[in-house]
């Protein structure tokens, strides 16, 4: 007991010497009023450069396109390994879902809900938003499908290798698009050197390829998403049915 | 452009495999094999026309200031190379086991050789950090893959350790930022010493800490062990021989690029922690009874080798670090597979059950004897030749106590593989029926031959320049910087 | 200037009540929970460095100074790497639950070092 005592408390030391150092590093540094490095660049010319006006999504889409490919290959990774952990459990179902009201006020719901997911995605490049946004509230979507109408409802309606299918279009799109680029010699994941149109700065149409992105993004992270969830509810259910006083085998 | 497509194509085999298990089935087995040769000649050819002249690619045609540069230099292309013949060897060695039937197993193995490629060939901080979190998430994954239990909780110690140093590293780059407002390498080459001391220490601090666990040198090696050891053969080649040279790669740009001038005692602290590792790995791996751990341990004092060769700072040290990280991925490659198969065969880890293998698995042992005579460092192997250029260098260098700790290790870890070696051949019961170990048996004995053939590289003088030219191009920061910034 | 120096104050304690949540604490969940605060901590400090007084969000068309796009595109990036890692951490708490019936790190410990 004294023993785990005597640790923690140099834990603790060591953390808060470690947080002491940290603070006189953020001392040192006078924070700057100004905006230097690239960060000036891109809110000075990104309009003319990209055709967004998103500057967030310029970064994003177009001057740092590569970080966002990393991105969606991160959820990827994690979707595909979720679904390789739990790929052994036998999907059950236990839960017929909510009330009768509910289940019908959730369906006027659903219209406007992906109604606006489909908002956040195709004005990524004009409005707060983008594919990842976009995508997490189809996600949410579907999450919902399962609280409401009971978990077999939505592995009816949507198959896992549908979701798969989206996912993994969705990342081949994004690839492809910057193939584009490579292709007329702009670079990878160029935009409008690459020969995308440009369009009026401020409409909808308008930002080259940076809608396509979003669209790619927003179909990956949905897909991926929902299949994490799944993957995880599908294994709770499967504990759920089992007597917790029964021993694993 | 050949650069890009190292980490392109391995990127969209990924995406492109749950395609075809959905649409054509049947073509899943020839595709992956197709598909692992094609990066295999990729990452290959990236690296000689990298090697031959530094080679960058612009992404979306931005400059270096504004947008994400790939670049190839020497050292890249080494550890191109490096990663390129590992992963191929790794690649093969769970084809021939595992053949096309866990698709999901390659969609995580391509991501590794993307997300390794990409980390190898960036010239972006952050964009650096994006990549180590795939290759992290897919070695976490990779470990993890064979559910059972061992492998799941060595999968959870890997990954609250891996993520406890991706969040150091972000803490640096985030730093880093807040300092300089850029990202790009060689910008920041150019800036860190403008900025206050203070900064710059956490800034080291928070760096070397993510490295160090993400390395699993000494002191945060917790994982390392468990997760080389639980899992399955292929993938611990893998883990042991490149991942570990990737974060090694990474620890060595950072620390050449941005604190060779204004931080020195950053080289002195990865002295330190190679010269711990070299003491510790040996003398736990000396306990164990596991030959799986025992090597997991091995590797983490081999670490400490290469980590003492990058604490020289020099151009000598550098290039011995390289020449042992190429012979250590060799020989642990070559290792794990024989032990590993020798485990499944078997179906016992412990030596003293594999008493009098040496009856039963005459090529087997042969080849893992050639093997762990180079790992030790007898005289003509590659080893050998590893260890004495680092202990020149590191003498040279002024650190005669990492020297001493170097050639001390080599005594303890001789003591342990012959521990190992005469329990193979002493006599013992004849094991149960054996399965033929041909596919194993080829990939281990060639990686025993490049052991034998990296013993001549220093001897001749054409093929000792190619390693020698890595060090000097390493140290070599303004040429980088020049080739980073001329558009 | 006294709010930018409060986030940087509550990132760092952050960082460092999570950092003694991995270390001290023997329950997964809550060693999840410090990987969470510590990510949360890193967020807060990138976001911060983009501030400017007076800034206006960093869409077009901008009245005055805008704020610094830069962090944002990061944290956006880095948002989503670290959900990836939760996710992954969470998976394996949840199978090794139903293997252990806990989440107990003392009685977890198969594997030692």
């Amino acid at each position: 007991m004294s023993k785990s005592c005597f640790l923690r408390i140099v834990t603790f030391l060591l953390c808060l010497a470690l947080g002491w150092q940290f603070w006189k590093g953020i001392l040192a540094l006078e924070p700057t009023q100004i905006i230097i490095g690239p960060a000036a660049h891109y809110i000075e010319s990104a309009a003319e450069e990209t055709g967004a006006t998103n500057i967030v999504a310029a970064i994003l889409f177009d001057y740092r396109a590569l970080d966002t490919l990393g991105e969606a290959s991160v959820i990827y990774t994690s979707v595909c390994g979720i679904a390789m952990l739990f790929a052994k459990s036998k999907f059950k179902i236990s839960s017929t879902g909510l009330s009768f009201i509910v289940k019908r006020g959730v369906s006027f719901i659903i219209p406007f809900l992906l109604l606006y997911a489909a908002g956040i995605v195709l004005m990524g490049h004009i409005s707060p938003g983008g594919g990842f946004q976009g995508g997490a509230v189809f996600a949410t979507a579907t999450i919902l499908f399962c609280i409401v109408y009971g978990s077999g409802f939505e592995a009816v309606m949507i198959k896992p290798k549908t979701k798969e299918l989206i996912e993994s279009s969705g990342a081949l799109m994004f690839v492809l698009i910057g193939f584009v680029g490579l292709w007329t010699g702009a670079g990878f994941l160029a935009n409008i050197a690459a020969g995308y149109p440009k369009g009026e700065v401020g409409r909808f149409l308008s930002g080259g390829s940076i809608p396509l992105l979003n669209i790619a993004v927003g179909m990956k992270v949905s897909a991926g998403l929902s299949t994490i969830f799944y993957s995880m509810i599908k294994l709770l259910e499967f504990e759920v049915t089992k007597h917790p006083g029964v021993k694993n085998k | 452009m050949i650069s890009l497509l190292t980490v392109l194509i391995p990127l969209t085999w990924a995406f492109l495999i749950p395609l075809i298990h959905i649409f054509r089935k049947t073509w899943l087995k020839r595709a992956i094999l197709l598909f692992g040769i094609a990066v295999f000649f990729v990452t290959i050819s990236a690296a000689i026309s990298g090697w031959k002249q530094s080679a960058l690619s612009f992404l979306g045609g931005w400059p270096a200031e504004l947008g994400i540069v790939l670049i190839v230099d020497k050292l890249s292309a080494a550890f191109l190379f490096l990663s390129a013949i590992g992963g191929g060897a790794a690649f093969l060695a769970s084809y021939g086991r595992l053949k096309e039937g866990p698709w999901r197993y390659y969609v995580i193995f391509f991501l590794l050789q993307a997300s390794m490629n990409g980390v190898l060939i960036t010239g972006d901080i952050f964009n650096l950090y994006v990549f180590y979190e795939v290759f992290s998430l897919a070695a976490y994954l990779l470990v993890a893959f064979t559910i059972s239990w061992q492998a799941i909780e060595a999968g959870l110690k890997y990954l609250v350790l891996g993520t406890i140093g991706a969040f150091f590293i972000l803490l640096g780059i985030a730093y880093i930022f807040m300092a300089t407002g850029s990202l790009n390498m060689a910008v920041l080459s150019l800036v860190l010493p403008h900025i206050p001391n203070e900064a710059l220490t956490v800034i080291a601090a928070s760096l070397l800490i993510g490295l160090f666990i993400k390395i699993g040198a000494f002191p945060v090696h917790f994982w390392l062990p468990d997760a080389h050891s639980s899992a399955q053969t292929a993938v611990s080649a893998l883990l042991s021989g490149v991942v570990v040279k990737v974060s090694i790669y990474t620890l060595l740009r950072l620390s050449l690029l941005l604190f060779l001038e204004t931080k020195p005692a950053v080289f002195t602290v990865i002295t330190v922690v190679g010269t711990l590792s070299v003491l510790g790995g040996h003398l736990m791996a000396l306990r164990q009874e596991d030959i799986k751990r025992l090597l997991a341990y091995s590797t983490v004092a081999q670490i400490g080798y290469v980590l003492i060769g990058v604490g020289t700072g020099m151009a000598a040290g550098i290039s011995a670090a390289f020449f042992h990280a190429i012979n250590h991925m060799f020989m642990k490659v070559g290792l794990f597979i024989a032990a590993g198969h020798i485990a499944e065969d078997m179906k016992t880890r412990n030596i003293y059950d594999l008493r009098g293998l040496y009856h039963h698995r005459r090529w087997f042992v042969i080849v893992f004897s050639l093997l762990t005579a180079a790992i030790v460092g007898i005289h003509p192997l590659g080893g050998f030749m590893s260890k004495w250029y680092l202990m020149l260098a590191a003498t040279k260098a002024g650190n005669v106590i990492p020297a001493l700790a170097l050639a001390f290790g080599t005594v303890i870890s001789a003591f342990y593989y012959m521990r190992v070696l005469s329990f193979f051949y002493s006599s013992g019961d004849p094991p149960p029926r054996q399965t033929y170990p041909y596919w194993n048996l080829a990939i281990a004995g060639a990686c025993a031959l490049c052991c034998v053939f990296l013993g001549i590289v220093p001897l001749v003088p054409s093929l000792w320049k190619l390693v020698s030219d890595i060090g000097l191009n390493a140290v070599d920061t303004a040429e980088y910087i020049s080739t980073m910034l001329s558009k | 200037m006294t709010i930018i120096t409060l986030s940087h104050g509550t990132a760092i304690i952050l960082f460092c009540i999570g950092l003694y949540t991995i270390i001290s604490k023997r329950n997964l969940f809550k060693t999840v929970i410090g990987l969470s605060l510590m990510e949360s901590s890193v967020l807060l400090l990138i976001v911060a460095a983009g501030f400017v007084q007076g800034g206006r969000p960093p869409i077009l068309p901008i009245e005055g100074i805008a704020v610094n796009p830069l962090p944002h595109a990061f944290t956006l990036t880095a948002i989503v790497i670290g959900a990836s890692d939760l996710a992954l951490a969470l998976a394996f708490v949840i199978k090794l639950h139903q293997r252990y019936k806990t989440v107990d790190l003392d009685k977890i410990r198969g594997l030692r070092g």
